[in-house]
């Protein structure tokens, strides 16, 4: 190998490099991404989340670390697959490589020559990059990002460059080079990063089940070319704490190093086969043109007319130009030839389905509950996917089909003929669309298979013809036509790429950030919301005028793209006249008209998005409410609810609420209340107000009402607050489609007291109007607060009668609290007035169109659509009455309903004798053996009738224990009396394994100071609480601990104190057999934050008389002292269950297993050796072989014999 | 009639690649001759409507076809100087796919039209052969075949014969006599000889502007009598380059064998008339910059000159194809 020639290669393609557009915009798009991470958009989950709390550093070595790995892949493999895919491709069309296969240049010069050139060139990019995040983090001065800036260390940014970046380039730069050369197709090239990213983002980087043996774990972290998944699994995944994260270095282990070989293995390999493949060419490309030459030898005979047989004249031919369509299919056939031919679709499309299939299938709801697909779910579900694989593609195939005539030399001839430009676009442009066809006919085909493997939901087209075929076709559109006008603006196929490239990141980017809106969100990414009661019902308007801009945009495109397609090359004096002002100006006019649709169709979002619940009217509005209030009403005193009288009418066609009422208010406390405040909705329009029947005018500051009675409120004295109003719910449009918590729509109206909705609140809301901006530290509450009374954390202070009329169209039911005393129709309307049986605290409305399924004092109301899991929820909440009234309290109420809503909100709330579920909970879980989906989520919700509404808990730190906690430990009870202790301990297991995933470290705090305002309290509230709940009922022992809960309740549901987590504790303590032990339980668990996490080593069998003897150590490396239970065990503990729903038993325990155990207590870093005689052959030692004792990585805590 | 009037083409750079060409082309074959980069491949280029001029006109039949060059294309036939096909269709597929977007019908129909015209062109035997196995010939021989499709009112072919052998040159030139019975057929060329044997008038262009419009026959006479042909010692054609204009010099057994303008009719010793060919005339206009007039020549006719050939900047100069 000449060092000269390689030398001079090198140079002539770096300096290359440098002069390429895609070169300057990737350089760009680099330099703008740095200024928008510095503001801390990526970080990793750790750190503490309160104001002014420790955070993640962005300067930190596994930060820049982390953001390396995402950019490698999203930005550096495109561009690179570009460089370096087409390198050779390019001099094959420039027929320049028969030139230089002709000179002393060797295959092995020129293929190192041009690697190493374009290597270097994204190497010097790189080094831009970590100039410009290491400029934008420690130089510019950014105020709010101070605390996630930590001090500058080149190690930070040198590091991650050396072990990620580089080596991906190495790679990545190969093995593009070697497709490209393979395959001398650029299309080809472009489908590797597209598949990369598609098997990385949705496959390795995400896929990590719980049951995910460890060893396949570690191999997916070797085959993982960004390094993520290593990065991920091995130091993020379990939180290290931010003081780790912040200041400790990556510590790169075996497994990483590994990995980066291979990666620099399959780079060099890919040099050296390109190398080959060059070389070969190059030998070959005489012989195979001699080949070529001799089988298509001329024959021996001369052609006829040379014999003066026929002349041209004679072929009597007649041209003109060509009718546009017939243009079109021309142009579209020949494409589509070229299709065919292309492997890139044969490859990408099995990738496509698989990944669709995929997600379909790992889709999950509440609690992490798997989702039963419906069509409409899975075609909104993989829409994101499907716009931005069919994006990608489009581009490619695109640019590609635009540049062909001019690779192949064509351009000349073509272009000189009569077809209109038109019409040769709209040709390629049809056959590309067979590209995008073949996606979404392959992400159908996954959709259909993964709705059949279910057995439960019937597949229709419909929704996919709805949301595919309507609403995603003017994306494709639009995208199509933005790169052929952009293509035809700049005449370069790399110009092309990177300007289109850039507009995709930039366009995810924002919708990442969730900056995008209506007015820009072309692709519609993330502003899809399915529900199979009722299609797009609140953003309706907004859609369509979306949906109308982006064709019209369309239309605009391809009318730039005609006008600057150049069939004509421009003359450059020419140019620089049609760019005088005048011209410019005249040529703009021209465009007017196109341009006048997507004009008007983003002002008329404008001005939606901005008046709309999400726009900056409703935002203004509601900080104005949380400003100008706060100082004076935050925790004013309120009086009780002594009833409600509410009458509503609701047009569900129309979004329309009307509402009237009264509210009996009582001064319960012990001084006099002068006034009190009351909160409005945004929607309330028409409104009045009277005061013991009188009309009045409350003081009015931003919806809030002061309500000031004739003379102040002596305590126990009462006044009636009256109002009525009417509005709109949902108000307007949302900024993108996101979910709003309650809506009368036609589909379905849910409604609820906890905002003012159908009724005023009392009070100041202080969650209203907080945003990031003016976001304060939560109170902080002394550990005493519980002390004295304690108000409510949600609903009224004290129980209160009702009665609420719902009027709505007549084929509407129309569900409240209480029972209902009168259900009539008149002109077509439906009267139904609920009264309750026995007071409540809270009150709410759900209506729908609904089939009925009667149970034992319960009543599931459903969609005709979704009638699968009806059975199971019906029997699951008949078996909740039913036992939790006996563990806890007889439930107080005459009957328990359960009512559907469409999944426009996600949530499942249970108010008394009243709990909704958004469709895609409980009506659409789907059961699997291990989960019992459906089941959980019943017995979870049907558990707050007790603990939330018949116990309300204190609004304090904690008291949300006794909600959410508690229904997760009621859940669990019922798990073990209605499918056995196998099924609680399967949910015991996951939602320990939940908690060891979203726990952070610095984050987490004492169960007594959780106040649900941190990042990781929902997982510490739920998973954690449910699991002390269930340890400490272990611990008193089940008759001991079930008396102790009903007291407890019964104690505290007809009390005004509301309690917290220590009234519990305290409540409790009485029927500890130990109080010491018990005391230390709760010290440990409740009051610090403890959590074991145990290590077997060392475990052997042996053969002793008829049996064995079993020695291990046990090792606890995490914190606490709990009793655990070690045990040698053989065989299967349960036999496998068949079957799903209550039907098939779910822990019939297998007579072939054998276990020997014995009960430990081990401090933290305490080991102690155990040993285990056993009267069958071991084959594991298992710590906490029945899932009683929380810890961390369960899956650790074991051995094999 | 196709007319260009003041056509003008700078290049960035600037390069002026066209200055002021002014050409009436009436039917029937025409012959562009001129030096490689002396802007005949832009010319035809502009003509062809694919280049945008700086200045000037262009009429074909009275029509403007630099404003509208989507009214020439549906009368036009063009073969580019360079061009290629898709590589993976077949000959006749490709021929059918251009003929299809050119508008082209015929009685036969389209199968059989493709059919007979690649018979035209001698390539039955591979018209089902993808494109990429063709040889330089058999891809200019479908070139052709696309540009004679149809009834195109011109044809332009840019150096056609490029890559042909003798036998195939022979078929393309009858060819195209034929089709110039009734219709404008511009051929630009460096090979004198295609002009010689099919253009009843040809220009000469160079360094973008014409230096004459002519015929064969006067181009030849113009020079008649005027050229001599002797050998010289390879040491003294310097001397004879200074002193005479040389048109060919070729060294033969150690000797210059040279060819020499000498319309004074005294040529150096051992040099002999010898017939005048159009290649004379060619080489005589490349030196000189213009053809003497026939009354100074022969007594003839003035021929028509254009443009402004600096003779003595071309004398020194080797000149494309001068010397062999």
């Amino acid at each position: 190998m000449s060092l000269r020639r390689l030398g001079a290669t090198f140079r002539v393609e770096l300096a290359h490099t440098f002069r390429r557009p895609l070169f300057v915009i990737l350089a760009l798009v680099l330099l703008l991404s740095g200024w928008g991470l510095s503001t801390g958009h990526v970080q990793i989950s750790s750190g503490d989340s309160s104001v002014g709390g420790t955070k993640a550093w962005i300067t930190s070595e596994f930060a820049q670390t982390q953001m390396m790995t995402y950019i490698v892949l999203l930005y550096y493999a495109f561009f690179i697959a570009i460089s370096a895919g087409l390198t050779l491709i390019r001099d094959r069309e420039t027929k320049v490589d028969a030139l230089l296969y002709s000179t002393p240049l060797t295959a092995g010069e020129y293929v190192w020559g041009r690697y190493l050139a374009i290597t270097a060139g994204f190497v010097v990019l790189m080094a831009w990059q970590v100039l410009v995040n290491a400029f934008f983090n420690h130089v510019v001065p950014n105020a709010g990002a101070n605390e996630i800036r930590g001090p500058f260390a080149l190690g930070s940014y040198a590091i991650p460059v050396l072990t990620i970046g580089i080596p991906f380039l190495l790679f990545y730069a190969a093995l593009s080079m070697y497709v490209g050369q393979r395959a001398q197709n650029g299309v080809l090239v472009f489908i590797l990063p597209v598949a990369m990213l598609l098997v990385c983002g949705f496959f390795l980087w995400t896929w990590s089940p719980s049951w995910l043996d460890w060893r396949v774990n570690r191999l997916l972290q070797l085959l993982d070319p960004s390094g993520y998944r290593w990065l991920n699994e091995a130091l993020l995944k379990v939180d290290r704490g931010v003081a780790y994260y912040n200041r400790a270095h990556v510590p790169y282990d075996m497994l990483f190093f590994v990995n980066r070989a291979v990666l620099l293995v399959i780079g060099l390999a890919s040099v050296l086969l390109t190398q080959r493949s060059v070389a070969r060419a190059k030998r070959g490309a005489v012989e195979a043109r001699a080949r070529n030459l001799r089988a298509v030898t001329a024959p021996e005979t001369l052609s006829p007319w040379l014999e003066g047989a026929q002349d041209v004249a004679s072929l009597r031919m007649s041209g003109g130009q060509p009718g546009f369509l017939r243009t079109v299919r021309a142009v579209a056939g020949a494409e589509m030839r070229e299709l065919v031919r292309q492997k890139g679709l044969y490859i990408f499309i099995p990738l496509i389905l698989l990944q669709a299939l995929g997600n379909a299938l790992v889709a999950v709801g509440a609690f992490d509950t798997p989702i039963l697909l419906t069509p409409g779910i899975t075609a909104v579900a993989i829409a994101n996917q499907v716009s931005g694989w069919v994006c990608l593609l489009l581009l490619f195939y695109t640019v590609e089909s635009l540049e062909r005539e001019r690779a192949a030399d064509l351009a000349p001839i073509l272009y000189a003929t009569p077809i209109r430009t038109g019409a040769l676009l709209t040709g390629k442009a049809v056959a590309n669309a067979v590209v995008g066809g073949a996606v979404l006919v392959a992400s159908l085909l996954a959709c259909f298979l993964a709705v059949l493997v279910q057995h439960t939901v019937p597949f229709s087209i419909v929704p996919f013809l709805l949301v595919w075929g309507l609403l995603l076709v003017p994306t494709f559109l639009v995208w199509t036509t933005f790169v052929t006008a952009v293509y035809a603006a700049v005449g370069s196929r790399y110009a092309a790429y990177g300007i289109a490239l850039a507009a995709l990141i930039f366009t995810l980017f924002r919708a990442v950030l969730g900056q995008i809106n209506w007015v820009f969100n072309w692709p519609l990414w993330g502003a899809l919301r399915w529900s199979d009661l009722g299609f797009f019902e609140t953003d309706r308007a907004a859609l369509v005028w979306n949906r109308i801009g982006v064709l019209g945009l369309s239309v605009l495109f391809t009318v730039l793209a005609v006008r600057l397609f150049a069939r004509r090359g421009h003359d450059a004096v020419q140019t620089m006249h049609r760019l005088a002002p005048g011209r410019l100006m005249g040529s703009a006019l021209k465009l007017a008209p196109f341009a006048a649709v997507p004009a008007i169709a983003c002002s008329v979002l404008l001005v939606q998005v901005h008046d709309g619940i999400g726009g900056g009217v409703a935002k203004k509005a509601r900080k104005d409410y949380w400003a100008k209030n706060l100082k004076t009403w935050m925790n004013a005193p309120l009086p009780d609810i002594g009833r409600a009288d509410i009458a509503l009418k609701l047009d569900p066609a129309r979004h329309w609420i009307s509402s009237r009422g009264s509210l009996t208010l009582v001064n319960g406390a012990d001084s006099v209340l002068a006034r009190f405040p009351i909160t409005g909705g945004d929607h309330w329009e028409h409104v009045t107000w009277t005061l013991n029947g009188k009309p009045y005018t409350p003081e009015t500051t931003e919806r809030l009402y002061v309500i000031q009675p004739p003379s102040p409120l002596a305590p126990g004295d009462s006044v009636a607050v009256g109002w009525s109003f009417d509005g709109r719910l949902p108000r307007g449009a949302t900024r993108n489609g996101e979910n709003t918590e309650e809506f009368i729509l036609p589909s379905g109206v849910v409604l609820t007291g906890f905002t003012p909705s159908f009724m005023p609140v009392l009070g100041f809301m202080e969650s209203v109007g907080e945003t990031k901006e003016n976001r304060t530290e939560p109170r902080r509450y002394p550990r005493d607060y519980w002390k004295g009374v304690t108000r409510a954390g949600f609903g009224a202070t004290a129980w209160f009668p009702a009665r609420i009329s719902v009027t709505g169209p007549e084929a509407y039911t129309l569900n409240s609290v209480g029972v209902c005393t009168r259900n009539s129709v008149k002109d077509g309307w439906r009267t139904q007035v609920w009264e309750t049986d026995h007071p409540v605290k809270i009150l709410n409305v759900v209506c729908g169109r609904w089939q009925v399924k009667q149970g034992h004092g319960t009543t599931i109301y459903y969609s005709a659509a979704h009638p699968y899991n009806v059975a199971e929820m019906s029997q699951t909440l008949d078996a909740a009455r039913r036992w939790y009234s006996e563990w806890f309290l007889p439930y107080p109420w005459k009957e328990l309903k359960l009512s559907e809503f469409p999944a426009l909100a996600g949530y499942a709330q249970g108010f008394g004798t009243n709990i909704t579920f958004s469709e895609n909970i409980g009506f659409l879980t789907r059961n699997e053996t291990k989960t019992d989906a459906t089941f959980l989520v019943t017995a979870h919700e049907a558990a707050h009738q007790w603990w939330g509404n018949i116990l309300t808990p204190a609004d304090g730190p904690n008291g949300d224990f006794l909600s959410e906690g508690a229904a997760h430990f009621s859940t669990m009870l019922l798990f073990e009396k209605v499918k056995g202790p196998a099924a609680r301990m399967e949910f015991a297991k996951g939602i320990e394994s939940r908690y060891n995933d979203r726990r952070r470290v610095d984050d987490e705090r004492a169960m007594y100071d959780v106040d649900g305002k941190r990042e990781a309290d929902n997982t510490v509230l739920y998973d954690r609480g449910g699991w002390v709940f269930w340890m400490l009922y272990d611990h008193l022992g089940h008759d001991r601990a079930l008396a102790g809960y009903r007291n407890f309740i019964q104690t505290w549901s007809v009390s005004r104190d509301h309690p917290a987590l220590q009234d519990f504790v305290a409540a409790m303590r009485p029927y500890a057999q130990d109080p010491v032990a018990y005391d230390a339980f709760a010290q440990e668990w409740m009051e610090d934050k403890v959590v074991p996490e145990y290590r077997v080593t060392d475990a052997t069998k042996r053969k002793v008389g008829d049996g064995f003897e079993v020695t291990a150590t046990v090792r606890n490396i995490g914190t606490g002292v709990m009793p655990v239970e070690i045990a040698a065990t053989a065989g299967e503990r349960w036999v496998k269950r068949k079957g799903t729903g209550t039907s098939a038993p779910a822990s019939t325990p297998n007579p072939g297993y054998h276990d020997a155990r014995e009960t430990i207590t081990l401090a933290a870093g305490e080991s102690r050796k155990v040993t285990l005689r056993c009267g069958f052959q071991p084959e594991r030692v298992v710590v906490d072989p029945d899932v009683r004792v929380l810890q961390l990585r369960r899956k650790l805590a074991v051995a094999t014999l | 009639m196709l007319s260009t009037r003041g056509l003008v083409k700078v290049y960035p750079g600037p390069v002026t690649a066209l200055n002021g060409i002014d050409l009436d082309v009436a039917p029937g074959m025409f012959g562009l001759l001129g030096p490689n980069g002396a802007g005949k491949s832009t010319f035809m280029k502009i003509l062809a409507g694919l280049l945008e001029p700086t200045s000037g006109a262009v009429t074909l039949d009275g029509s403007d076809t630099l404003s509208h060059p989507e009214s020439l294309w549906p009368r036009l036939g063009y073969l580019p100087q360079e061009f290629g096909f898709y590589p993976h269709l077949s000959g006749q597929a490709m021929l059918a796919h251009l003929l299809e977007l050119k508008g082209i019908t015929a009685p036969q129909g389209m199968k059989k039209l493709v059919a007979e015209l690649l018979e035209r062109v001698n390539l039955t035997y591979a018209a089902k052969r993808a494109v990429k196995g063709y040889s330089g010939g058999m891809r200019q021989r479908l070139g052709i075949a696309q540009a004679i499709a149809g009834n195109p009112r011109l044809i332009i072919v840019d150096e056609p014969t490029a890559g042909l052998d003798p036998e195939e040159r022979l078929r393309f030139y009858h060819l195209l006599s034929e089709l110039a019975q009734d219709r404008i057929v511009i051929l630009s060329t460096h090979i004198v000889e295609d002009v010689a044997v099919l253009c009843p008038r040809f220009a000469v262009i160079r360094a973008g502007r014409l230096l004459a419009v002519t015929t064969p026959g006067e181009a030849r006479s113009a020079i008649a009598g005027s050229m001599y042909e002797g050998t010289v010692e390879v040491a003294d054609l310097p001397r004879l380059r200074s002193e005479r204009v040389v048109t060919q010099a070729l060294l033969v057994e150690g000797k210059n064998r040279a060819r020499l303008y000498e319309p004074s009719g005294s040529p150096p010793e051992g040099f002999a008339p010898v017939p005048v060919t159009l290649e004379d005339a060619y080489l005589v206009l490349m030196r000189l910059g213009s053809l003497p007039s026939r009354e100074r020549a022969a007594g003839g006719t003035t021929l028509l000159q254009r443009g402004g050939g600096v003779p003595g900047a071309i004398a020194g100069s080797p000149g494309a194809g001068a010397e062999r």
